[in-house]
């Protein structure tokens, strides 16, 4: 295997494991006195700030930045601990996920001091969420073509126009990390001429509109900018820079446990029942592939504490991670009878509905799979 | 990999070097010559202790050795005797045959052991025929126990896998065995030594398989420059990864000396698993020469899709990992695991 698609085995963590027996502790509190239900794919639809806030008086949220900046100085093997236990009891982990996850990592990489000392502490408290600013109605996987624009002002401030969308979360959301073109399209150089803003979407001028995926559900917003004025100290990073930053948010966004665990809550039910030959050899073979996605993913979280960034193995997990979740439904519908209804009395009736209705989704955000091969190719040598 | 193991890949490649895969027939149903270079430099008794008569180092070593005859097609009995019958030997107490004999392991079939003699039928015994020395699973008075016995002198049938491999049965009549305790782990080991292979060869399939992308040439252009193509070498590259990871992480418990059955049916599941994409799309993209014996692909493509169904296929070691993780709480079965 070419070393660019590979990473070395995850070292045993005694802390990580030591971290993800609080977390299940807290979690079966939590479940017993009644905060949450378990859904599938809560990391996008099981919005509870309140539920964030929890998480945050744990230290569970920034967990691997500095203490300066309300960090705790956990290894990423401890927070892939406690993000897996988080997904799999299908626990409310809406509302902090992208801060969580990758806005904060960004800003800690290019954002100014004074940008993390406000910003950084109030995501760890769980109390600051961030959302997406790629997409745009039409640039998806080509995220080069955006045109939403940002031009400078006379005070030196950027005036935002455009739109974005699949903003998960934008209505409950403060900031979103918005890609901008600030200098026109060079065809030599496609990646050239882009900037990432740090938008706060209380700004005059932002309007968000919900956008219903298919269980109805208001996750997904259209975020538009109209003559929006962004402060010159809320440019993240370097002008012109945006493409190569957006490049190592992507790597941090495509790495974790939520590439194979959104529809983990329809395997567990499922498990609670299977019994026949044909259930358990399901529940098996599902089971295997899991494991063999842990392995990946743990890999990934030992070489970020080792400071790699490795983004062309976590399109890899990504690609394969994802094609797996989506796989469950099927596989589970292929030895069950239990009709797909969010209003079913049976809850593996539930989980089914809301996994398929979700289903088309894991393999599209975060970069399509297509996309994602097309890294893995770059991996391989052959692009 | 550390750097013995390096040492012993690179020394397991240079024997392999002089010894072209070759179609196997009941004439010639193994590679002698590369058995008697490989039990020359010590390499069929790597991770055996020394003091039994082996040559000493880590089962990582053997694993290596493993995974590198696989790799290169070698038809000798190599992951049975230092992952399978070997350890099994010694874990029953019993004496390990010279090393540069080989060994392998029968598991089934119905053999009774009474008396100091067994007797009965053991069926899809790897290597049969070739092997001097076969560790056969047998019904004691008490219970089930390790029976090891001389079947040098001994016919069997001409049975063989998809690749050729010998996976033919004897009939035991009152054969002489030492006999000990049925290691528990035995099945298991077998499994992941199977599981070990066919990470080995599915790797070394896709890099012929990106080697060939990038030779052959249509449209004016190598197929590797299609995209279809590259995502058809991206899927068999995430199914490789995959079970790799797996593997190695079994291969890790085993050496912490972790309870390895479930780890070793989620090894041996995800492996088998990945043979149907790996192969089909490997063959796939190499086109007709590929569906030929003119192309070395068939050496290992065949192996895949025979190893995948011995040492118990996904189907049965399935079962036996969704019956552990059935149950009111899966996750942290689960995580327990590997």
């Amino acid at each position: 295997m070419p070393s660019t698609l590979t990473l070395a085995p995850a070292p045993p963590s005694a802390a990580a494991e030591q971290v993800r027996l609080e977390v299940r502790e807290f979690l079966a509190k939590e479940l017993a006195a009644g905060s949450f239900e378990t859904h599938v794919d809560t990391w996008l639809s099981g919005v509870d700030p309140a539920f964030s806030r929890k998480l945050g008086e744990q230290g569970w949220l920034g967990m691997t930045w500095p203490a300066r900046y309300g960090g705790h100085e956990r290894t990423a093997m401890e927070r892939y601990a406690v993000t897996e236990e988080l997904l799999a009891a299908g626990a409310p982990v809406a509302a902090h996920w992208i801060a969580d996850r990758q806005s904060g990592p960004n800003l800690l990489r290019y954002g100014t001091e004074a940008q993390r000392r406000e910003i950084l502490p109030r995501i760890a408290a769980g109390e600051c969420f961030f959302v997406i600013g790629m997409s745009e109605p039409d640039s998806g996987s080509d995220l080069a073509s955006i045109r939403t624009r940002a031009v400078r002002n006379g005070d030196g401030d950027w005036v935002v126009n455009g739109a974005k969308v699949w903003t998960s979360n934008a209505h409950h959301s403060h900031y979103a990390i918005t890609l901008v073109r600030t200098a026109p399209v060079d065809t030599a150089n496609r990646h050239a001429g882009m900037t990432q803003l740090l938008v706060d979407l209380s700004l005059p001028g932002i309007t968000i509109n919900p956008i219903r995926i298919l269980d109805g559900g208001h996750h997904f917003n259209e975020v538009v900018f109209e003559d929006v004025v962004v402060p010159g100290d809320m440019q993240l990073g370097e002008e012109g820079a945006g493409w190569h930053q957006v490049t190592a948010e992507l790597a941090f966004e495509r790495s974790g446990p939520e590439r194979f665990l959104s529809t983990f809550p329809l395997v567990a039910e499922f498990a609670r029942r299977a019994s026949s030959p044909a259930e358990l050899a399901t529940l098996g073979r599902l089971s295997a592939r899991l494991l063999s996605l842990r392995q990946l993913s743990l890999r990934i979280a030992a070489a970020l504490d080792r400071g790699e960034l490795p983004d062309i193995p976590a399109a890899l997990v990504k690609d394969v991670g994802t094609t797996f979740e989506a796989d469950v439904v099927e596989a589970i519908r292929e030895v069950v009878d239990v009709p797909a209804s969010l209003d079913s009395p049976d809850p593996l009736g539930r989980a089914l509905a809301e996994a398929q209705l979700h289903q088309p989704g894991y393999t599209l955000r975060g970069g399509t799979n297509e996309i994602l091969r097309g890294i893995v190719a770059r991996g391989l040598g052959l692009r | 990999m550390s750097s013995d193991q390096d040492l012993v890949v690179q020394t397991v490649r240079e024997i392999l070097a002089g010894h072209e895969p070759a179609q196997l027939t009941p004439d010639r149903r193994w590679d002698a010559a590369l058995w008697t270079d490989l039990a020359d430099a010590g390499l069929t008794g790597v991770g055996l202790p020394e003091e039994a008569g082996g040559s000493g180092g880590e089962l990582a070593d053997a694993v290596a050795v493993v995974a590198t005859l696989a790799a290169g097609a070698g038809a000798v009995p190599v992951a049975e005797q230092l992952l399978v019958a070997g350890p099994a030997v010694l874990a029953a107490g019993l004496d390990l045959p010279p090393v540069d004999q080989p060994l392998s392991v029968a598991v089934d079939g119905a053999v009774r052991f009474a008396d100091g003699r067994v007797t009965g039928t053991t069926t899809a015994v790897a290597w049969a025929g070739v092997v001097h020395h076969l560790a056969v699973v047998a019904a004691g008075p008490d219970g089930d126990v390790l029976a090891l016995v001389d079947v040098s002198g001994l016919g069997s049938t001409d049975a063989a896998n998809l690749a050729g491999e010998p996976r033919g049965s004897y009939v035991l009549e009152g054969l002489p065995a030492q006999v000990g305790p049925l290691p528990a782990d035995l099945r298991a080991r077998y499994a992941l030594a199977r599981a070990v292979q066919l990470s080995a060869a599915a790797e070394t399939v896709l890099a012929w398989t990106v080697q060939y992308a990038g030779e052959r040439v249509q449209f004016g252009r190598p197929l590797a420059k299609f995209q279809g193509i590259q995502m058809q070498l991206a899927q068999m590259a995430g199914e490789v990864t995959a079970v790799s990871a797996l593997v190695d992480a079994a291969v890790q418990r085993l050496e912490r000396g972790e309870p390895l059955e479930l780890a070793a049916a989620a090894a041996k599941v995800r492996a088998g698993a990945a043979v149907d994409v790996v192969a089909r799309l490997a063959h796939q993209v190499h086109g007709a020469i590929g569906f030929t014996q003119e192309h070395r692909l068939h050496h290992l493509t065949k192996r895949m899709w025979s190893w995948r169904d011995e040492a118990g296929n996904e189907t049965t070691w399935a079962r036996v990992l969704g019956a552990a993780v059935a149950g009111a709480d899966p996750w942290p079965v689960l995580t327990g695991l590997v």
